[in-house]
């Protein structure tokens, strides 16, 4: 694949907080691409720094003690170092982004058909009743039923789900290429899961764009992405296609995320892969690998030594394991 | 699962209702349901449909406006005062948010103390045996943390706490709440392992209060399934699973997602949202949801009828029936 | 605010309490507090001037080393007189800081725990005391109420008082009534009174003790005020605001009388705050984890 239909380039990104307590290392040199109309997802637990990464990749951070290094290209444009103007221009027409609290990302007291209204005049320059329209399309495009009635109510005066739906509709007001969505469905129920899910797989076809989901939920990812990354305390510590990663991952951190969240097919009682302690501090990480001091199969090596990623047999798919697990057989998949 | 026909909890019409006469809400509209010993009675619904209300009434912190509640066939809702409180020994319950069920300035062995030193049960040398214990139970070693304050934990260390405290005074019942939500996958295996090793080491009954249907059914001999304030269906967990007879049920089942890039993604997602209990619809309170709904529907309210051994469903036209016809 | 989650998510994880330090300017703070109450205590003992004994001799004298601040248009020690001024201040302040906590921290507490129709009516009442504005209400009862003694300031101001403690120490005990730990420690059998005590209590004591510091350098102005309007102690018994009172008219000729118990008296209020500052973000548990 050429390198000019990469739509996102993210080439040893690292994010590091200056604190009170010393430099914390959030994201931790990560590299990966995204193609156009593809949709990606980095899977995490808290703290894995998967939501800095994401925020860091729009340009989103705080203006003090924090050091951004490497490059994040969207679409051309170089985001590390960018000022605030320049990203500017690039915020809701390159890419958007929607949050887990819905709540959060609109303001109360302005109707919604407003939100959506300021952001098609401000960016777009449209007028007034051409940005009326719009934002009824798009709210009608959301999913939203009767949209022009709607238009004039408070967010307060919705429920989660439809909040959520108006937060996708203001993220899409000026059609970016590239959509990241910070846990966009945690908080909501299954049913309304599935109805937001369903919906930003259908726009994501529809406007042609890329998303990049961010969540913790495996359930998630498992059958709406093409390609996962998995992370641990800042780092990614496997990368492929979901299907691959999901049959045959190599890494025992991944494994311990697929094996430890139970299942609805599996029958009652079954007994779950626990691993032990919890995800590292990360003022304090561990000199080799961060999993290494929770892993069954960690040696010597893993202590003294992080594993970079490596190659996996199916292209694409690579891992950061010193002691990786076996090769399952297709046959046996 | 013991067969004794005497439950061990048997909850009858059971409503709470918020609000004065002018606006009220039903959060548990008349529901009824038993618990046998040594079984797990997992608890599934979307938020609002009044499960967390259901366990909070069974420990009495909201009153039930209706109903009985009796365990080991004592009549609990009528319970006052110091009655009430001599209850408390045998049902607890943990809470949601590990982190607000620990006051952050005590210290780990003094919470876990704490039902011990409301009760005077033991003091001096034996308290302090039995927390050290209860602590090494729970995988927190009690020499190194004991003395911490619950502060300087974290959230899956905090719930471990909880559950320590909510065995000190050895209750029958232990009434999880939302117990593994708010914890990280890896924290929430842990988490669960323990909770099935102290079942049997204690003896526990256990009722599993949950929105993620994985983790119900993980835990459960039996579910039920609540929507608005009632049940819609009980019964074996693996049986509910595999053959759900409400149309609720199938659409809970069919919106939740598995891990596994090969399972179907069901098109046919639940559409709209649960109408308000302010408001409830009259008849089957799914009716305004569900595609196989009736006149008959809107007219009466199904009640719970059993379909199969111990497998309950309030449908006027319960799925298997469906597809025979 | 996703950065302080994360950081305080990584910083979290079971290390011992780094200590947290007050800083100098708290312990001098706490010096210069514990100097005035010893310097008060202990008037009678110290080897100070009469501080109502006229000297006609040396009337409206600067500072030397005689009188260590001047002395006054009556010929009295600045310096005595502030000192054993700053009794009254503090004897006002404490005394109705005692009534004010002592009635509004447990209804407070209560009303938080109880909730109901016991927080519903006690609130009301509550409210409609805090709709009069305190200091008008005072001077006018203080006015009628003659001869004006010392209790009887105390009690006034005390009793205004009430209300404002009420509402803070409610607030408070409010978002730790609600906390799960409160539940959960009425499910495990807790009596009310135990739970007050050992969950509600500690959890608000800190925004408590905070509160009474700014109380007590509230009512300290108060006096101030009071003394000013005439509405205090009565002459020749000084207070520092009655002797910034009795400065006014010669302001001109000795300025002395003015400035010394006026930097008295804000030292004092400056030091009782920024304690007050510095021992609510040191018991703050959320805060400060880094």
């Amino acid at each position: 694949m050429s390198t000019e239909r990469k739509l996102l380039v993210v080439k040893d990104l690292a994010t590091t907080f200056h604190t009170p307590s010393g430099p914390l290392a959030a994201v931790g040199g990560v590299s990966f691409d995204l193609n156009q109309n593809e949709t990606l997802g980095i899977v995490g637990e808290s703290g894995s720094g998967k939501t800095v990464l994401s925020r860091t990749i729009m340009g989103l951070q705080p203006r003090n003690n924090v050091e951004v290094s490497g490059s994040v290209l969207l679409n051309g444009f170089e985001v590390v170092g960018a000022s605030e103007k320049e990203k500017r221009s690039i915020w809701g027409l390159e890419v958007a982004m929607i949050f887990q609290d819905p709540m959060t990302s609109l303001n109360p007291v302005m109707r919604i058909g407003k939100q959506i209204d300021e952001i098609l005049r401000v960016r777009l320059g449209m007028d007034r009743q051409a940005a009326k329209a719009k934002a009824i399309d798009l709210l009608d495009l959301v999913g939203i039923s009767s949209p022009a009635e709607r238009y004039n109510v408070f967010p307060g005066e919705l429920s989660g789900g439809m909040r959520q739906r108006v937060v996708i509709a203001t993220a899409l007001a000026g059609s970016p290429k590239l959509l990241m969505a910070d846990e966009p469905t945690t908080g909501l129920d299954v049913t309304i899961q599935a109805q937001i899910l369903n919906l930003l797989e259908e726009l994501k076809e529809r406007m042609q764009m890329s998303v990049v989901l961010v969540t913790h939920d495996l359930g998630v990812v498992a059958t709406r992405t093409s390609r996962i990354i998995v992370m641990y305390a800042g780092r990614i510590v496997e990368m492929g296609s979901t299907r691959e990663v999901f049959a045959r991952h190599r890494m025992p951190y991944t494994r311990a995320l697929l094996e430890g969240s139970p299942k609805v097919s599996n029958p009652s009682h079954t007994r779950l892969l626990a691993i032990p302690g919890r995800p590292p501090n990360m003022l304090n990480l561990p000199k080799g690998c961060s999993f290494a001091p929770r892993c069954s199969f960690a040696t010597d090596r893993c202590r003294e030594e992080r594993p970079e990623l490596e190659a996996a047999s199916e292209p694409g798919h690579t891992f950061a394991c010193w002691n990786p697990l076996p090769v399952k057989e297709r046959a046996s998949a | 699962m013991s067969d004794s026909t005497q439950p061990l909890l048997k909850v009858r019409d059971l409503t709470v209702t918020f609000g004065s006469h002018r606006r009220k809400l039903s959060a548990v509209a008349g529901i009824s349901f038993d618990i046998y010993e040594g079984e797990t009675l997992g608890l599934v619904g979307e938020s609002g449909c009044g499960k967390s209300t259901t366990g909070k009434a069974l420990m009495r912190i909201v009153e039930p406006s209706s109903g009985t509640i009796e365990l080991e066939g004592i009549e609990l809702t009528t319970k006052k005062g110091k009655d009430l409180r001599n209850f408390r020994t045998r049902m607890q319950m943990i809470f949601q948010d590990p982190i607000s069920s620990l006051n952050p300035r005590r210290r780990v062995k003094d919470i876990v103390a704490e039902p011990l030193d409301c009760w005077k049960t033991v003091e001096g040398a034996e308290r302090e045996a039995l927390v050290n214990d209860l602590l090494s139970k729970v995988g927190i070693d009690p020499v190194a943390y004991g003395d911490r304050y619950a502060r300087q934990f974290s959230g899956g260390q905090c719930q471990r706490i909880s559950i320590a405290r909510s065995l000190a005074m050895r209750p029958k019942l232990l009434i999880c709440d939302e117990m593994v939500s708010a914890l990280d996958v890896s924290v929430q295996a842990q988490i669960l392992n323990l909770l099935e090793d102290l079942k049997a080491e204690y003896g526990l009954t256990l009722l599993f209060i949950a929105h993620d249907l994985a983790v119900v059914k993980n835990v459960s001999d039996r579910v039920a399934v609540m929507y608005l304030g009632k049940i819609c269906e009980i019964g074996p967990s693996d049986t509910l699973y595999e053959s759900p007879e409400h149309p609720y049920t199938k659409f809970l089942l069919g919106a939740a997602l598995e891990a596994d890039p090969d399972s179907p993604i069901h098109g046919d997602v639940l559409s709209g949202e649960p109408p308000s209990p302010m408001n409830p619809p009259s008849g089957c309170r799914f009716r305004t949801r569900c595609p196989n709904a009736t006149d008959k529907c809107a007219n009466e309210e199904p009640q719970l009828v059993e379909i199969a051994t111990g497998h309950q469903v309030a449908c006027h036209y319960p799925l298997s029936t469906l597809a025979r016809k | 605010m996703y950065v302080n989650e994360m950081v305080e998510e990584a910083s979290v994880h079971n290390r011992p309490e780094r200590k947290k330090r007050l800083g100098l300017l708290f312990w001098i703070c706490v010096g210069w507090i514990a100097l005035n109450l010893l310097a008060a205590a202990l008037a009678n003992v110290l080897p100070l001037q009469n501080p109502i004994f006229q000297n006609y001799a040396s009337v409206n004298a600067g500072p030397s080393l005689h009188h260590l601040l001047g002395t006054d248009d009556l010929g009295r020690d600045i310096f005595s007189r502030i000192v054993f001024g700053s009794r009254v201040s503090i004897e006002v302040s404490l005394g109705a800081m005692v009534i004010g906590f002592g009635v509004g921290a447990p209804l407070g507490m209560l009303a938080a725990y109880r909730r109901g129709k016991f927080d519903s009516i006690l609130s009301s009442v509550m409210y409609v005391f805090l709709a009069f504005p305190a200091i008008i209400a005072t001077i006018a009862v203080l006015s009628f109420w003659t001869p004006r003694s010392l209790l009887k300031i105390i009690v006034v101001i005390g009793v205004a008082s009430i209300p404002l403690v009420y509402r803070v120490i409610r607030s408070a005990a409010m978002t730790v009534a609600t906390k799960d730990y409160v539940v959960a420690a009425k499910v495990q059998g807790a009596t009310d009174r135990r739970i007050l005590m050992k969950e509600l209590l500690p959890n608000v004591a800190p925004i408590g003790i905070s509160f009474l510091l700014v109380g007590i350098a509230t009512v300290v102005t108060l006096e101030g005020a009071l003394a000013f309007l005439g509405l205090s102690v009565n002459a020749p018994t000084p207070s520092w605001g009655n002797m910034i009172n009795e400065s006014l008219a010669i302001l001109q000729t000795n300025p002395w009388l003015a400035i010394f118990p006026s930097l008295a008296m804000c030292l004092f209020l400056l030091c009782l705050n920024f304690i007050g500052d510095r021992l609510r973000a040191h018991f703050d548990v959320s805060e400060g984890k880094l």
